[in-house]
C-alpha cells in the first residue's frame, strides 16, 4: 500500500465561453440541424474554450496537510471541485486513496423550516456520514455549536451566526480520511473561527488525516499547513513549505495588475483608486516583479491616484502594512486626526500623497491595503493593492541587520550608554 | 481501503448501483426533509393530504358518476374513480416534483459530491405518502360499498411496482432533460394536465378500444399510465383483463427505465457546470 493520499496527474478543466450554459430547444436544435448539414464546424469555432486548470500535477502524502493558495480565478476552487467528484476533468486523471468529505461550504442542505436537530441529522447526511454515525456524536456536536437551548427550534428563527455555528460544528466531526476544506472559515465571529481552526489543527495533527485546505487567510494556511501550493492561471506556480510558497505569493503577485481599478475589492466605488506609486522622496522605488524594493529605513511616500464617480467633499484614507501571514503591523491614516483632504471636482482625477519618514520596519516582505471614505461608508478598500520588500542594507555599518523572524517588526532606533556611577 | 479514481480518459458508462445503494440514508433523509416542510406552517397541516383527493374524488363522482352516466361494468363509481385516480396522482406527483427537483437542489449540487439519481428518487419516496392515502380512500370505499376484491388483487403488488416505475422513468427523463431544456419546466404542467385525460382515470379503457381505430389506440397507449391504470383497476376490480394494447404501455416504460437511467447518468457528469 502506498503512502500517497492523493495522486493528480495533468489535470485539466475546460469551459465554453460565449455559449449558453443550458441552452433552450432551437440553439440545441439548430446547431443539431447543423451538424446534420454538415455545417458543425462553425459552430465550434465560434464558442471559446477556457481553461480553468491546465497541466496541474502534485502528489500529497498521507497525513500531511497542504494549502492551496492563489488569486481569485486562479483555478484553486475549480480544483477542489474536481477532486471533490462535483464536476468532471476535461483531461488527466487523479486517484485518491481514502475517505474523502470536502467542505467547499458549510451548511449545505440546511433547510429553514427544520429544527436545528433535523439540520444536523440532514447536513451531516449529505456530508456522508451515516444515520448512527451522527447519533452517536450528536451530543458532541451540539456542544460545539453552542445552540443546545434551540436545539428544537427551527433553523429560520436562527441568528446567521448561530446558523454558521451549527453548520460547522457538524462539519468539524467528519472523519474522513481525507478533509477538502474551501475557504469556509471566512465566515463566522472570530472567537469561533479560532476554536475551528483549532479543531482543524487538532484532526490534520492528532487524527493523522489529510487535509487539503484552501484559503486567502494566509495566516491560517501558515498555521495549518506545512505545504503549500501555489496556483496562478490554472497552472501550478509553486510547490514547497507553505511559508515558502506564501511568500512567493505575496511577492511575486503573479500577473501584477497596475491598475488598481480593476483589482478585486470592496466598497461602494462612489470614489476609485487607480493607481498607486510608492516613492524613496521623488524617485520611484525599484519593482522586482511586482514588489517595491524599499531599502531598510527609507523615506517612504505613497502617492495614490482616485477617481471620483461621484462623491465629492471631504475624504478619509488608510494605508495599512501587513505581514504576510495577513497581521496588521501599522496603519497610516487621516481619519483619526480629523484631517481629511477636501476634494472638489466631480469626475476629475485627483492625486493624494502620504509621506512617512524612516519607515521603521524590518526586512522582510508587507503588503499594503488601502481604503477610502467619506468618514460613514467605504468607497474602495483594496486588500493587497502592491508588496513592499524592505531590504536589508548597511545601516549600521556593521554588516550586520535585524530580520523580521528574529528580532521582530520595528526598528526603533534607541541609544545605550553606561549609567553606573564612576569611582 | 476506499480508492476513487477519476480519469477523463477512461470514462465507462456504468449505472453504478452500488454506490447508489450506499447513499440509501441521504435519500431516505431527503424524502423525510420534503415530507416535514411540505406543510409546515399550513393551518390544516397533514389534513391537506386528504382534502386534495377527497376534493377530485367528488368532482369525478359528479361530472363523470352522475352526469355524464360512465359504464363501469356495474362497479360503483367512487370506488371505480378511486383505483384510476390512486395510480394516476402518484404517476402525476413524482412527475412534477422530479421534473424540478435537479434545479431546486442546485446549491447542493454545486457544493458537494453524491449520486445524483438520488434526487429524483428521494422524490419517488416522497409520494408513497399520498400513494398510501389513496389506498386508505381505496379500502374505505371498499366497505362502504362492501366489495370484495377477487382472485386478481395477487397482481397488484406488480402493478404498484409497475405505477412506480414508470413515474420514475418518466421523472428521471424529466429531470434531466430539465437541466439542459429549461424548456421542460412548462411541459411538465402540460404533460400531467393532458395525460389526466389520456389515462383511463374517470372513464374505462374499453371507451378509446371501442370507439377509435387501432392506430390511434396504439397512440394512446404510448402513455406508459394508460397500460398501468388499466390493470391497476383490474387487478383490485376485476373485469375485462388489460387488453393486448396495453403491453405497448409496458414494454415503452421498460424502455423508458433504461434509458432514463443511461441517459441521466450521462448529464450527471456536466450537471454541476450547466444547472
Amino acid at each position: 500500500m502506498s503512502d500517497i493520499a492523493v495522486r493528480v496527474e495533468n489535470l485539466g478543466k475546460c469551459y465554453q465561453i460565449g455559449q449558453a450554459k443550458s441552452g433552450d430547444f432551437r440553439q440545441s436544435f439548430g446547431s443539431w440541424m447543423d451538424k446534420l448539414r454538415g455545417r458543425g464546424g462553425e459552430q465550434i469555432a465560434e464558442s471559446k474554450e477556457f481553461w480553468a486548470l491546465k497541466d496541474v500535477s502534485f502528489e500529497i502524502k498521507k497525513g500531511e496537510a497542504v494549502g492551496i493558495i492563489g488569486r481569485n480565478g486562479a483555478g484553486k476552487s475549480t480544483l477542489l471541485k474536481i477532486l471533490s467528484r462535483i464536476t468532471e476533468p476535461t483531461k488527466g486523471r487523479f486517484e485518491i486513496n481514502g475517505r474523502v468529505s470536502s467542505l467547499l461550504e458549510v451548511g449545505t442542505g440546511f433547510h429553514p423550516e427544520l429544527s436545528g436537530r433535523e439540520n444536523i441529522f440532514l447536513n451531516g447526511t449529505i456530508l456522508g456520514m451515516k444515520r448512527r454515525e451522527i447519533k452517536a456524536k450528536f451530543d458532541e456536536i451540539v456542544a460545539f455549536s453552542g445552540v443546545e437551548k434551540f436545539i428544537d427550534t427551527p433553523v429560520k428563527h436562527y441568528s446567521s451566526g448561530m446558523k454558521v455555528r451549527l453548520a460547522f460544528s457538524v462539519a468539524a466531526h467528519l472523519e474522513p480520511e481525507i478533509l477538502i476544506i474551501d475557504e469556509v472559515l471566512a465566515v463566522g465571529d472570530a472567537e469561533f473561527q479560532k476554536k475551528c481552526l483549532g479543531k482543524m489543527d487538532e484532526v490534520s495533527k492528532s487524527g493523522g488525516r489529510t487535509v487539503l485546505f484552501v484559503s486567502h487567510n494566509m495566516a491560517a494556511v501558515e498555521g495549518l499547513c506545512a505545504r503549500g501550493i501555489l496556483l496562478g492561471e490554472g497552472r501550478v506556480s509553486k510547490i514547497g513549505s507553505s511559508i515558502e510558497v506564501i511568500t512567493s505569493y505575496l511577492s511575486v503577485n503573479e500577473n501584477y495588475e497596475a491598475n488598481l481599478s480593476k483589482r478585486v475589492s470592496t466598497g461602494s466605488k462612489r470614489v476609485i483608486f487607480t493607481q498607486m506609486q510608492v516613492l524613496n522622496e521623488e524617485v520611484e522605488f525599484k519593482i522586482v516583479e511586482g514588489c517595491f524594493q524599499v531599502p531598510f529605513y527609507s523615506n517612504i511616500k505613497f502617492i495614490l491616484q482616485l477617481k471620483k464617480i461621484e462623491a465629492g467633499g471631504i475624504l478619509y484614507f488608510a494605508i495599512t502594512l501587513r505581514d504576510i501571514s495577513g497581521v496588521k503591523i501599522v496603519t497610516f491614516d487621516n481619519l483619526y486626526s480629523n484631517t481629511g483632504i477636501h476634494m472638489n471636482d466631480r469626475g476629475n482625477v485627483q492625486v493624494v500623497e502620504c509621506f512617512c519618514e524612516k519607515l521603521p520596519l524590518n526586512p522582510g516582505n508587507y503588503t499594503v491595503d488601502l481604503w477610502c471614505s467619506d468618514g460613514y461608508e467605504t468607497f474602495h478598500n483594496i486588500e493587497n493593492a502592491c508588496s513592499l520588500e524592505i531590504v536589508a542594507n548597511n545601516f549600521y555599518s556593521t554588516g550586520k541587520m535585524h530580520t523580521r523572524e528574529k528580532h521582530g517588526f520595528l526598528n526603533i532606533i534607541n541609544t545605550w550608554k553606561a549609567a553606573n556611577t564612576e569611582h | 481501503m476506499h480508492k476513487t479514481v477519476v480519469d477523463a480518459d477512461k470514462r465507462k458508462l456504468s449505472l453504478n448501483l452500488r454506490e447508489l445503494f450506499n447513499y440509501r440514508d441521504l435519500f431516505l433523509i431527503l424524502a423525510y426533509r420534503d415530507l416535514r416542510v411540505r406543510y409546515a406552517q399550513t393551518f390544516l397541516g397533514f389534513l391537506w393530504a386528504f382534502l386534495q383527493p377527497a376534493a377530485t374524488l367528488l368532482i369525478f363522482t359528479v361530472v363523470f358518476g352522475k352526469a355524464v352516466k360512465v359504464d363501469t361494468g356495474g362497479v360503483p363509481y367512487p370506488l371505480f374513480a378511486i383505483t384510476g385516480m390512486t395510480a394516476w396522482s402518484y404517476f402525476a406527483f413524482v412527475l412534477n416534483q422530479s421534473g424540478n427537483s435537479i434545479i431546486g437542489a442546485q446549491e447542493m449540487v454545486k457544493k458537494i459530491y453524491f449520486p445524483r439519481l438520488v434526487i429524483p428518487l428521494s422524490k419517488a419516496v416522497v409520494g408513497f405518502v399520498d400513494f398510501a392515502i389513496g389506498f386508505l380512500f381505496l379500502a374505505v370505499l371498499m366497505v362502504i360499498y362492501k366489495f370484495v376484491p377477487g382472485p386478481n388483487i395477487v397482481y397488484l403488488p406488480v402493478f404498484i411496482l409497475l405505477t412506480i416505475i414508470s413515474a420514475l422513468a418518466v421523472g428521471v427523463w424529466l429531470s434531466a432533460l430539465t437541466i439542459r431544456y429549461r424548456d421542460f419546466q412548462h411541459v411538465v404542467p402540460f404533460l400531467v394536465q393532458f395525460g389526466l385525460y389520456a389515462t383511463p382515470t374517470a372513464y374505462p379503457a374499453e371507451t378509446i378500444i371501442n370507439n377509435l381505430p387501432d392506430w390511434a389506440v396504439i397512440i394512446y397507449y404510448l402513455n406508459p399510465m394508460a397500460g398501468v391504470v388499466e390493470g391497476f383497476r383490474w387487478s383490485i376490480l376485476g373485469g375485462a383483463a388489460p387488453s393486448e394494447f396495453a403491453y405497448v404501455s409496458f414494454a415503452l416504460i421498460g424502455i423508458l427505465f433504461v434509458s432514463a437511467l443511461f441517459y441521466f447518468r450521462k448529464v450527471e457528469r456536466v450537471m454541476a457546470d450547466i444547472v
